[in-house]
């Protein structure tokens, strides 16, 4: 395994209709590690993985998989590079009309020319490490929101792939699933020698797994590091988002007009 | 003034450029490449969309069949012609009514559960992930709809028709005492099978190919919202209800107007 | 894997039914038969008048239908209209050379066809000859012009 960077994003610019959403990020993803990429909520986290994944095309910037610029393929190698990506979904986003098992199975299915003994095999293998192994006749409906993306995840690394792409992996789970899905990101890094990029705003659990930690606001990368460094950065606006208080440099209010001044004008209309 | 200008001209191009995007996304969705994997998805959408709009296409042509022999007998027996009652429900029906009211119809059965299909599929991530797994959902989720759907109206409108000509003749025969023979007899020698029962069909097929598109394409486009898929559902009824019933004028006008 | 084969079933009936649906519209409700095209013969028939006699219209001898009329045009030699009728292989041979062949309405508001009459010459009809003995159709208005005289006269 070559020392190179697996992803490198290069003055990446994006914007949705008048909003500003990257205005030139630069990340650097090392292979075999997982990298978090952190942020206040709104900041475009989800829209830097489609940017990566191909499905959006950024404004300006570039985004370099294993040296190929992700944008200047033509579809079929985009889909061909697609094959050694995993992506996790925040909502797991589970084939609903399909069972625990044949979602697990489709990628086999649609990319190999497998016998179906061998799916069954491969398939029930990365149920099992997800823990799951019993719950493949369930249809997703059937399943709670940590199952789901738990199963979600063993869809994801059905392929083997050399890159897996978290969106918001912790979001909305009891702290029981948390803890599941943290130590499980942890041992697929470290079995599968796996690329991780795992985007949050779930600043402890997201800590203790990461080896390296980007904090996005503003359309731009604020601080970057690893978490040790992060905890102890001087920088107000990291350190408020890092220890989680309510209010600081990046304010508790929307922006608006003085309160009293608000008050007052009361009579003359809104 | 010149604002109002200004938002005519914008409301203008995006419809040109929803256009451009709904004929693109067609042509990119029709070329689904036939394996055993994409047979089966078919029959799956057929089974959706043709067995399962059956039973309400077949009761609805009953009963237009029954109301057409009714009001047909008692106009048709001021001018002691009611034997003529079996070409006027069968021409009527062939030409006209089976191809758009079973469109109609399909729209409002068929065509609003695909467009809240997708609708959700997209609202839940699952074209995004599939499309990350490396399976275009185009054709993976649209292509097999579509096909369906072209296959599916055309049939589901020869059941309208045979069944209304049933309906029109227990009405007409049973009921109302049209001698037997006439009604069948009267019906053969003006029916035609090239003008009535295949330019019948060729308006079904182009109706089929317009609900299906304008179905799956508002379940693709939409916002994925809930409040963005009831509109879109709505909208897939109303604007194929629109363009079926313009349409049918087009073809009309080319099919029997004299403009051949 | 049991519920996949019920809908296949289902999918299979409904395309069957479609398509025995399709057939009771063609014999049924169009009245097609499959007679072979090649048992048929040609005659022609001169009208002063065809009224509107429609191609593919029936041929009738004594009420049964024996044929169609194919084409009508105007004879630019006589000016009046030359109609070319298609006929069953088997008369071929049988018809007078002095049969008639009338345009006939079916009913007060019906369409119109050809009736044949069988005349008693020796000689017969075969395939490219010409009806000599016709009759026009019945113009409603000069039908009412006629009546109107006639009363006048009396």
């Amino acid at each position: 395994m070559s020392d190179s960077p697996l992803v490198v994003v290069k003055d990446l610019h994006f914007s949705r209709g008048e909003m500003e959403i990257f205005r030139g990020v630069d990340l650097c993803i090392p292979r075999g590690k997982i990298t978090a990429v952190m942020g206040p909520s709104g900041t475009g986290k989800t829209t830097l993985l489609k940017l990566i994944g191909g499905q959006l095309v950024p404004d300006a910037g570039q985004v370099l998989i294993d040296g190929a610029d992700v944008h200047a393929l033509s579809r079929k190698a985009l889909f061909a590079l697609r094959r050694r990506m995993g992506m996790l979904f925040q909502s797991g986003a589970l084939f609903s009309d399909l069972d625990v098992y044949e979602n697990v199975a489709f990628p086999l299915r649609v990319h190999t020319n497998l016998p179906e003994a061998m799916i069954r095999d491969v398939a029930l293998m990365k149920l099992e490490a997800v823990g799951l192994r019993g719950a493949r006749k369930l249809m997703p409906a059937e399943l709670s929101g940590g199952m789901a993306r738990r199963v979600a995840l063993a869809r994801a690394i059905a392929l083997d792939p050399e890159l897996i792409l978290y969106d918001e992996p912790f979001v909305g789970q009891d702290p029981i699933s948390m803890g599941v899905l943290v130590q499980l990101i942890k041992r697929l890094n470290e079995a599968l020698g796996l690329t991780a990029i795992v985007v949050s705003h779930d600043i402890k659990e997201t800590l203790s797994i990461a080896d390296y930690v980007y904090v996005i606001a503003d359309g731009e990368v604020m601080a970057h590091g690893t978490p040790a460094t992060l905890d102890v950065d001087d920088d107000p606006r990291v350190s408020q988002f890092v220890h989680g208080e309510p209010d600081g440099p990046v304010p508790f209010h929307y922006p608006a007009v003085d309160f009293l001044t608000d008050i007052l004008a009361a009579g003359e209309g809104r | 003034m010149i604002a109002r200008l200004q938002q005519l001209g914008r409301r203008g191009c995006d419809g040109l450029e929803t256009l451009g995007r709904a004929g693109v996304f067609l042509a990119l969705s029709s070329f689904g490449v036939p394996s055993r994997e994409g047979w089966h998805l078919w029959l799956r959408q057929m089974h959706f969309v043709g067995v399962l709009s059956l039973a309400i296409v077949l009761v609805s042509g009953l009963f237009i069949g029954m109301v057409l022999a009714l009001q047909g007998y008692t106009i048709l027996v001021d001018f002691g012609a009611e034997q003529a009652l079996g070409q006027m429900v069968a021409l009527s029906l062939l030409r006209e009514l089976s191809p758009v009211v079973a469109a109609l119809l399909f729209a409002g059965r068929a065509g609003s559960a695909l467009t809240a299909e997708i609708g959700l599929m997209k609202a839940t991530e699952q074209l995004t992930s599939m499309e990350m797994i490396g399976v275009d959902p185009l054709r993976r989720v649209v292509a097999p709809r579509l096909w369906a759907g072209f296959v599916a109206l055309p049939l589901l409108t020869v059941g309208f028709s045979v069944v209304g000509i049933v309906g029109g003749y227990l009405v007409g025969v049973e009921w109302l005492g049209v001698f037997d023979g006439s009604y069948w007899a009267n019906m053969q020698a003006s029916v035609d099978f090239l003008d009535d029962v295949v330019n019948g069909m060729v308006k079904s097929l182009v109706f089929a190919l317009v609900v299906t598109w304008i179905a799956v394409f508002q379940g693709y486009d939409l916002i994925p919202t809930s409040e963005g898929i009831s509109r879109a559902t709505t909208r897939t009824v109303v604007y194929s209800s629109l363009v079926v019933l313009g349409l049918d004028f087009v073809l009309t006008a080319m099919m029997f107007g004299g403009l051949s | 894997m049991k519920r996949s084969k019920t809908m296949e079933l289902g999918v299979g009936i409904f395309m069957l039914a479609g398509i025995l649906g399709l057939v009771f519209l063609g014999l049924q409700v169009s009245g097609l038969t499959f007679s072979a095209p090649g048992d048929t013969f040609r005659l022609e028939a001169n009208f002063a008048n065809v009224g509107s006699l429609k191609p593919r219209a029936r041929v009738t001898m004594a009420g049964v239908t024996v044929g169609r009329v194919t084409e009508i045009e105007l004879d630019t030699e006589w000016y009046d209209a030359r109609v070319v009728l298609e006929l069953d292989a088997e008369l071929e041979g049988q018809l007078p050379r002095d049969s008639t062949a009338a345009i006939l309405t079916a009913g007060l508001l019906g369409e119109q066809y050809i009736g044949l009459s069988v005349g008693a010459d020796p000689e017969t009809l075969t395939h490219g000859d010409t009806i000599r003995d016709t009759q026009s159709a019945v113009v409603l208005e000069e039908l009412i012009q006629q009546f109107v005289s006639n009363m006048a006269t009396n």
